[in-house]
């Protein structure tokens, strides 16, 4: 029999083993149903809310786009991309000139159930949804970011912002009042007048942003349906715990689609063609973790917590061979790799106001090559990344296969000789010039040091000045950086989202953060602006790229490259660059990943 | 007594404008305009102005009944901090937020503290003697080692490697699973210095003449150490623990980052990148004004422990 003294140890022993054994247990079973399909995804970063027509960053659209549905959509599977109708009936009807635009609405379409409907019972989804959330992204008072998208373009919207102005505050604008562009002859077609053509449209209706909204459900939830959202996607959403994880389960209420019956090239020999017909979503819930440290992200998608993840940069080694494919250790946990080319391009950015640099083309050409893009990729991205001539990333249908033979690569002797011609310029030694970059990061500073010594080779003097990103913008947005270091990701795919930057009317605080100025490139954006996809815009969307490059308002730098990992387990998976909605594309099969523990213990 | 304590809480008066003062100079001075951000990529000028409105950055900044400063100063007053810059109001977010910071901070402290003190009666008793040294070695390799290689190393041997702990906070978990790890961690982390710390304050005590009087005496060693010996150390260990109250509340930004706590350190941190003036604002308000309650609670308690010790 145990005595008091030996009973007292016994249980302090017992209580430390129980929670040794208790934190052994790190949720393996994850809480899921029987048979129940899951998918874990991870954020790196928070989102900012579920209000779909204030979507404005990429994880939040990536996020929101599981429970939200727009007019239009890309195709999982073909590339370059293709728009298919998702909530529209089918492509629209354009009339001759251009500037009507009519689109019938699929029928028996429902919002999720929500208490905002009557009885909790989400009704079917109306004209008058779109109009609602188009007029409500115009509404001055509710401060959308997405304003741009229909600013100067849709008959009647511009005056109704403005009424907007009058108004108390955002919920006490009339909606019901009448714009001319935006009209609705029944439940199920939209009429869009525009006020000049404007092609991008369509890609538009395919933007996030333009999903269609319950009136309902905003007059309801107020400034909090930012946690409410109400769509008609494949799930609903069942606990957002900000700045940790969100939960999503099937909508019942969901029409269904069928899984894409043709891909490109390639795509059948690696089973995406599978699931072929198949009603979606598979996947019964869908959970998110935020993760936004590295080891932890990696550690957990080893462990095969989470389904698929990016390499972080540390771990490059761990999962990636110099000849560029998985590394054996990867290939015994079944692990498969995936790359696509993202819409994006980054770039040192020149004041074109500046009194030194605007005035000083040779110094701004130098600066271009002086930079070691190649050398930047390898220190920086282990390799992974493109080097970037021109603005036009390579994944996009109008990029020049030519420029890298005309942009400018990295050249130090010509760099130095045109050193010495901006001297001559300038009128005596060049003072020290200053970058501004928007963070303060290790990975910044050393980004910055690299630059000091790329410039510091080819003469020239450089002082990085980091900063908090909402200062760096208020910088570049009030015209005080003399060179910046930034980049801009597509919103849809057509390169007028990046000759937009270029444009004078854009000049900051607009878009045009370079402040560049050409009315030859005015004129032939005004011109392509309005022009439909065809063989001769991408002429002129390349002669204007080659203007850009002339005029050197910028350094161009990398078109990134993202490199994925997934488990087996994870079916049907294909990186995609407009990510909004796919988990009910995805497929996983919950025995494999059952299994996984045994074979990682294995080759641990 | 109670003039006493009225007397130290009207002290906190300009403490706590002091702290409103200063915050509100750092980010509303200082710093940039956040409107720009909050307007997104692809902004008119417009929509900044009427963000600048909604925030009520377009009013002045002093010299006016409705200027920021004022504003400022009354949503703390009335504990009416506003939403956050996500839409959530602020005070949301505080609530949900101290619970997990709690569950990882008590234990990890009260771990600390009694480990810690335990530790450092027993090497200050053996003093001199190559356990001491040994002891005190370790302590400083301890203390010379980042915070951050220690959660590193942990979760990737302890979690990863030998699978005893879970990685990463889930959902599915419950909370003494996914705290244990930090709590380990922090606990070992913390020692290196606490130990040092209460080794030099028992040192202190077992030097003087009463502990040898006891000892002569026959008490017993446990008697002489835990019932004089720490009663005396009492008065450097109060500073000490009562003052790292008002911190567990902040929680902890590394452990809770690193293992995914959904905690107030976390909300903080990510406050301050993303600016969020507001939360910073709630933050630090209600932390100053826990450093002074604590702060008056630390005095009361000098009072109890040693009789010396006067409100007047």
């Amino acid at each position: 029999m145990l005595n008091m003294k030996h009973r007292k140890t016994f249980l302090a022993i017992a209580a430390i083993a129980a929670v040794f054994t208790l934190a052994g247990c790190d949720g393996s079973s994850s809480g899921e149903e029987p048979n129940e399909m899951v998918l874990y995804s991870v954020m790196t970063s928070k989102i900012a809310g579920f209000d779909v027509s204030d979507i404005g960053d990429y994880p939040s659209a990536r996020v929101v786009g599981q429970i939200f549905e727009c007019l239009y959509q890309y195709h999982y599977l073909k590339r370059p991309y293709e728009l298919i109708p998702q909530l529209a009936a089918d492509m629209p009807e354009v009339s001759k000139d251009g500037l009507t635009y009519t689109i019938k609405i699929k029928k028996g379409v429902y919002f999720a159930d929500d208490k905002c409907f009557p009885n909790g019972k989400g009704r079917e989804l109306k004209a008058g949804d779109f109009i609602f959330a188009w007029k409500r992204i115009a509404n001055i008072k509710y401060i959308c970011k997405n304003w741009w998208i229909f600013d100067g373009k849709i008959v009647g919207l511009d005056e109704f912002r403005e009424y907007t102005k009058s108004c108390k505050d955002q919920f006490s604008v009339d909606y019901s009042r009448a714009v001319e562009g935006l009209q609705t002859p029944d439940d199920y077609t939209i009429v869009i007048k525009l006020k000049k053509p404007w092609p991008q449209i369509v890609y538009l209706l395919a933007h996030q942003p333009t999903a269609p909204v319950a009136k309902e459900a905003v007059d309801y939830y107020g400034k909090d349906i930012i946690s409410h959202p109400v769509g008609t996607g494949p799930y609903k959403l069942d606990i957002w715990h900000r700045g940790s994880y969100i939960k999503m389960s099937r909508n019942p209420n969901f029409r269904g689609e069928f899984y894409p019956s043709e891909g490109e090239p390639g795509d059948l020999e690696q089973g995406l063609l599978a699931d072929a017909g198949k009603k979606m979503p598979f996947a019964d819930k869908v959970v998110w973790m935020l993760i936004e440290e590295e080891q932890p992200l990696w550690l957990q998608f080893l462990r095969g917590k989470i389904d698929a993840s990016g390499i972080p940069k540390d771990n490059y080694g761990q999962a990636i061979s110099a000849s560029r494919n998985l590394t054996d250790e990867m290939k015994k946990l079944n692990i498969h790799l995936k790359t696509f080319r993202e819409p994006a391009t980054y770039w040192i950015g020149f004041n074109m106001e500046d009194s030194i640099l605007g005035k000083n083309k040779p110094l701004r050409e130098a600066i271009s090559y002086a930079i070691d893009r190649g050398k930047y990729i390898e220190l920086f991205w282990n390799g992974r990344d493109e080097v970037a001539y021109g603005f036009i990333p390579p994944m996009m249908k109008d990029y020049n296969p030519e420029i890298s033979k005309i942009g400018r690569g990295y050249n130090p002797q010509k760099a130095s000789e045109l050193v010495k011609e901006a001297e001559k310029i300038y009128g005596g030694k060049l003072p020290r010039l200053k970058l501004a970059m928007g963070g303060a990061d290790t990975l910044q500073r050393q980004f910055g040091q690299f630059l000091q010594r790329n410039f510091k080779d080819v003469g020239l003097d450089l002082e990085v000045e980091y900063m908090d990103w909402p200062t760096f913008l208020g910088e570049v947005h009030t015209k005080s950086t003399q060179m910046f270091s930034l980049g801009w990701i597509a919103d849809y795919p057509d390169v007028e989202s990046f000759l937009q930057l270029f444009y004078t009317k854009n000049i900051s605080p607009g878009t045009n953060n370079f402040n560049y100025s050409n009315p030859q490139f005015d004129k032939l954006y005004e011109q392509v602006a309005v022009m439909p996809d065809c063989p001769e815009r991408t002429e002129l969307y390349r002669k204007m790229e080659l203007m850009i490059l002339e005029d050197c308002p910028a350094a161009f730098i990398n078109h990134p490259v993202g490199y994925v990992l997934h488990h087996d387990w994870l079916y049907n998976y294909k990186l995609h660059a407009f990510q909004y909605g796919l988990a009910k594309y995805y497929r996983t099969d919950m025995a494999k990943r059952a299994e996984y523990k045994k074979l990682l213990k294995k080759v641990k | 007594m109670t003039t006493y304590i009225i007397r130290r809480l009207l002290y906190t008066i300009p403490i706590v404008f002091g702290v409103l003062l200063l915050t509100f100079v750092l980010f509303a001075l200082v710093g940039g305009d956040i409107s720009i951000e909050i307007a997104g990529k692809n902004a008119t000028p417009e929509t900044i102005k009427e963000i600048r409105e909604e925030y009520g950055l377009n009013k002045p900044l002093f010299l006016s009944w409705d200027s920021q400063f004022i504003n400022h100063f009354k949503s703390a007053l009335t504990f009416d901090f506003g939403r956050a810059r996500d839409r959530e109001p602020v005070i949301d977010k505080i609530k949900r937020g101290a619970g997990p910071s709690l569950a990882l901070m008590v234990p990890m402290f009260l771990g600390e503290v009694i480990i810690s003190i335990s530790i450092a009666l027993i090497i200050a008793f053996v003093r001199g003697s190559k356990w001491d040294i040994l002891a005190v070695v370790i302590c400083v390799a301890g203390m010379s080692v980042p915070y951050l290689s220690f959660i590193l190393f942990g979760q990737y041997f302890l979690a990863y490697k030998w699978g005893l702990f879970p990685v990463f906070f889930s959902p599915d978990l419950i909370i003494p699973q996914y705290v244990v790890l930090p709590v380990l961690i922090g606990i070992i982390t913390g020692l290196g210095g606490n130990v040092r710390f209460y080794r030099t304050v028992m040192l202190d005590e077992m030097r003087s003449d009463y502990v040898r009087t006891a000892f002569a005496k026959g008490l017993g060693t446990g008697r002489v150490l835990f019932k004089h010996v720490l009663k005396n150390a009492m008065i450097p260990i109060i500073t000490q623990v009562v003052l790292a109250i008002p911190f567990l509340f902040l929680g902890s930004l590394l452990l809770e980052r690193f293992f995914g706590i959904p905690g107030l350190g976390y909300l903080m941190i990510e406050a301050i990148g993303s600016r969020d003036y507001f939360i910073i604002n709630a933050m630090t308000y209600i932390s100053a004004i826990l450093f002074v309650i604590f702060n008056v609670i630390t005095d009361i308690c000098y009072a109890w422990v040693d009789p010396r010790v006067s409100f007047e």
